[in-house]
């Protein structure tokens, strides 16, 4: 993974020190509220109901147990005990001191970590696909290029108070893990038949009020082009974009009503000015930075065929276990392994300060020292030798970390919700909870099926609701609590955006409502390999729609 | 009352007016050559278009929406443009001020005006704003004293003169409180 050199460290010191003297201003009164608070966002601090939280990039979700240890360090030394795994790989503490803020993010800086462009009008931090490394169906590691993109944004001069915040996201395999496609950029890495790396550009994706999935703009910009091109896409944003209302000011409304075609031509005469200029990526740049990103020494473990094979003969729950949360490596011999922060009943993507120093010491033991953070709010140590799979799931389970639902109706996203965010007109997490211990029989679940469910307490999305296979809004009406339910959503290379099925739900009518739909798909699906996505799309709203409403009507 | 800062400090009797509503084309302002007759007041970009040819060393303020490039065949005779900050949110000067200096290569006085805050003059100075009107005492205090909050090292080039330190194509240093 990338490693600081005396460049960064300087940077992220002096960026400490400068935060620090923000802070002291505005206790001193030098700094109003109003201007602090853009100020305070860029570095990731925001004022939510209870508390200041603060929320810490962890860049292309790559963290190594140094850093992960230091996560559980902060968790324990200045908040309660425990963090919160977000939808942008990135780690969010609830309660912090705000003048305890510079300490902490000295201490990141110890273990070259930051919190810099976690929030605000300005470009956040860089998101990849995380089985990046590791999967077999890249094309190249795409984490160097978000690297790139990470060091240039950095405190980008011109750049730093954009209409709204902007979002990038880079994958390098056909198949999206990382939502590319609702992102205000989306890159994924290709190779054209020569074999140069490029990228096929989308822009304008988002969720939030106005869900827009991106649009491509460019099949296959060369590598060497692409600070400049990012450049050209933030400028024509940052003179149009929207200003009036922040609900307008995303990236996907200015391509929406100028035209993708129209926005693409005004980008591409400003990417003719800057394209040969110092913005073109030298070939010995990509490479030095690719260099961090060596994978490790993998060496043959093929015993771990024969053992893996008698181990879940022996264990039903270590079979079930390795089938849901292990995915296969480009190394036969190992796996990518998913650690679910979604035990049943629980929080989805809390994790304890002993959880994560249990994560990091089994990353160093079994995992090369390499950790990752998902979008889906789970963590992955991406290069486990089959061999070693029984060891660390014995590990796994005595911590609460042995959960077998990756990717199952279990394995939900939420946002924090009314319970710690101050823009939420609704809870998430209980929500979550409830249908967490509704499903949470291991053989239904299994009977079930891949199933999404994503819960935002607000119109912002941040639990992703837009692209839920069922999406849970949470709304305020009246003075009280109601869920909108979208079906058919998917954030991976066939996206799409929910339909809204009907009138929402009471929070006590809402799991049976889930319930329900689950009912549905499972008398109408094709066989148990229709998931239910693809039973959805060949079924439409109708049957799901029958079922919610039809039935409750006639019981009332 | 506003101040003019630059690096060199503060400005006395900087002659430059910027109109009242001064975007407001019907604020009794004459247009062209009658306007810059009357002194150092600032042009509009409608003002500006509408000289005949002979005038220079005149000054020009831009609103936040104007096209800079407009004013691209007048560039060489413009002794000062003035950018607006309508809210410190309002990023959009940034962007003027890349495609005057960089694009367009305006070497004259480039001035940032409106909403001028401390914590954004470091910004401002790397896109080759080279001088501030400013009316915010705590920000004037600490440009007095030269104590800018920024950072010496950059991981963009940009259009303020800056140091190739080395090493990746797009990383600059610069001294920024020298």
């Amino acid at each position: 993974m990338y490693r600081y050199d005396e460049f960064d460290h300087a940077f992220v010191s002096q960026r400490v020190s400068q935060f620090r003297d923000q802070v002291e201003r505005r206790l001193s009164g030098d700094l109003t509220e109003d201007a602090f608070k853009p100020l305070r966002l860029m570095n990731g601090v925001y004022l939510q109901l209870h508390a200041y939280m603060l929320r810490v990039a962890v860049p292309y979700g790559t963290l190594n147990a140094r850093q992960m240890r230091k996560l559980a360090h902060i968790a324990r030394t200045y908040d309660r005990g425990y963090g919160h795994f977000t939808t942008r790989q990135n780690i969010q503490y609830n309660w912090p001191k705000l003048s305890d803020m510079p300490a902490i993010l000295e201490e990141l800086a110890e273990v070259e970590m930051h919190a810099i462009q976690t929030s605000g009008n300005c470009i956040r931090n860089v998101t990849a696909d995380h089985f990046a490394g590791a999967a077999a169906d890249e094309v190249a590691d795409p984490r160097p290029y978000a690297e790139i993109l990470r060091q240039w944004s950095s405190v980008h001069p011109e750049f730093s108070f954009l209409p709204r915040k902007f979002k990038i996201a880079v994958t390098a395999a056909e198949h999206d893990r990382a939502a590319i496609q609702v992102h205000d950029i989306g890159l994924q890495l290709k190779s054209d038949d020569a074999g140069n790396l490029g990228f096929a550009v989308w822009i304008g994706g988002g969720q939030g009020r106005t869900p827009i999935l991106a649009k491509k703009v460019r099949d296959f910009l060369p590598e060497a082009d692409l600070l400049s091109y990012v450049t050209a896409i933030m400028r024509v944003y940052n003179l149009h974009g929207r200003r009036d209302n922040k609900y307008k000011a995303r990236i996907k409304i200015l391509v929406h009503e100028t035209g993708v075609e129209q926005l693409t031509s005004e980008i591409e005469a400003e990417w003719a000015h800057l394209k040969d200029g110092e913005l073109r990526l030298p070939a010995a740049d990509i490479a030095a930075i690719n260099a961090y990103f060596a994978p490790p020494e993998l060496g043959d473990r093929a015993e771990g065929w024969g053992e893996l094979a008698a181990w879940k003969k022996s264990d039903p729950g270590f079979a079930e276990w390795v089938g849901r949360n292990v995915a296969p490596h480009r190394h036969p011999d190992y796996g990518m392994v998913t650690i679910s922060l979604k035990p049943i009943g629980g929080i989805p993507g809390d994790a304890t300060a002993e959880q994560m120093d249990s994560v990091a010491r089994l990353a160093e033991e079994f995992g090369h020292d390499e950790i990752r953070v998902t979008h889906e709010q789970n963590l992955v140590l991406p290069h486990v030798a089959l061999a070693d799979l029984e060891p660390l799931y014995r590990a796994l389970l005595a911590d609460g970390l042995a959960t077998a639902n990756a990717g199952l109706i279990t394995d939900i996203i939420a946002c924090p919700g009314l319970d710690y965010c101050a823009l939420a007109n609704a809870r998430s997490i209980p929500v979550a909870q409830e249908i967490s211990n509704r499903f949470g029989d291991p053989a239904r679940q299994a009977e079930i099926g891949e199933f999404k469910i994503k819960i935002s307490g607000c119109i912002n999305a941040c639990g992703h609701h837009h692209v839920g296979h069922i999406g849970i809004l949470g709304v305020e009406k009246k003075g009280a609590e109601l869920y909108q339910i979208t079906l058919g959503g998917s954030a991976d290379e066939n996206a799409s955006i929910g339909e809204i099925i009907g009138r929402g739900f009471e929070p006590e009518r809402l799991t049976d409502a889930i319930e329900t739909i689950v009912d549905t798909y499972l008398v109408n699906r094709l066989g148990s390999d229709e998931k239910f996505l693809d039973c959805y799309r060949r079924l439409g709203a109708a049957p799901f729609k029958t079922a919610l409403y039809d039935a409750s009507a006639q019981a009332a | 009352m506003p101040i003019i800062w630059t690096r060199d400090g503060i400005v006395d009797n900087d002659p430059w007016i910027i109109p009242e509503h001064h975007e407001d084309a019907e604020a009794g302002l004459e247009p062209g050559a009658a306007a810059v007759s009357k002194g150092k007041t600032l042009l509009t970009l409608e003002q500006a278009l509408a000289l005949d040819g002979g005038e220079s060393g005149f000054g020009v303020i831009l609103q936040p929406a104007e096209d800079v490039r407009a004013l691209a065949s007048l560039l060489d005779r413009v002794a000062i443009l003035v950018l607006t900050f309508p809210a410190f949110s309002d990023g959009r000067a940034f962007s003027q001020a890349m495609l005057l200096k960089d694009r367009l290569g305006f070497s004259g006085e480039l001035r940032a005006a409106g909403t001028v805050l401390l914590d954004q003059v470091p910004l401002m100075l790397r896109v080759g704003f080279t001088s501030f009107v400013v009316d915010h005492a705590p920000t004037l205090e600490r440009l007095e004293q030269k104590r800018l909050p920024g950072i010496d090292l950059h991981y963009q080039p940009s259009a303020d003169t800056t140091r190739d330190p080395g090493g990746y194509s797009w990383r600059r240093t610069a001294i920024l409180n020298g």
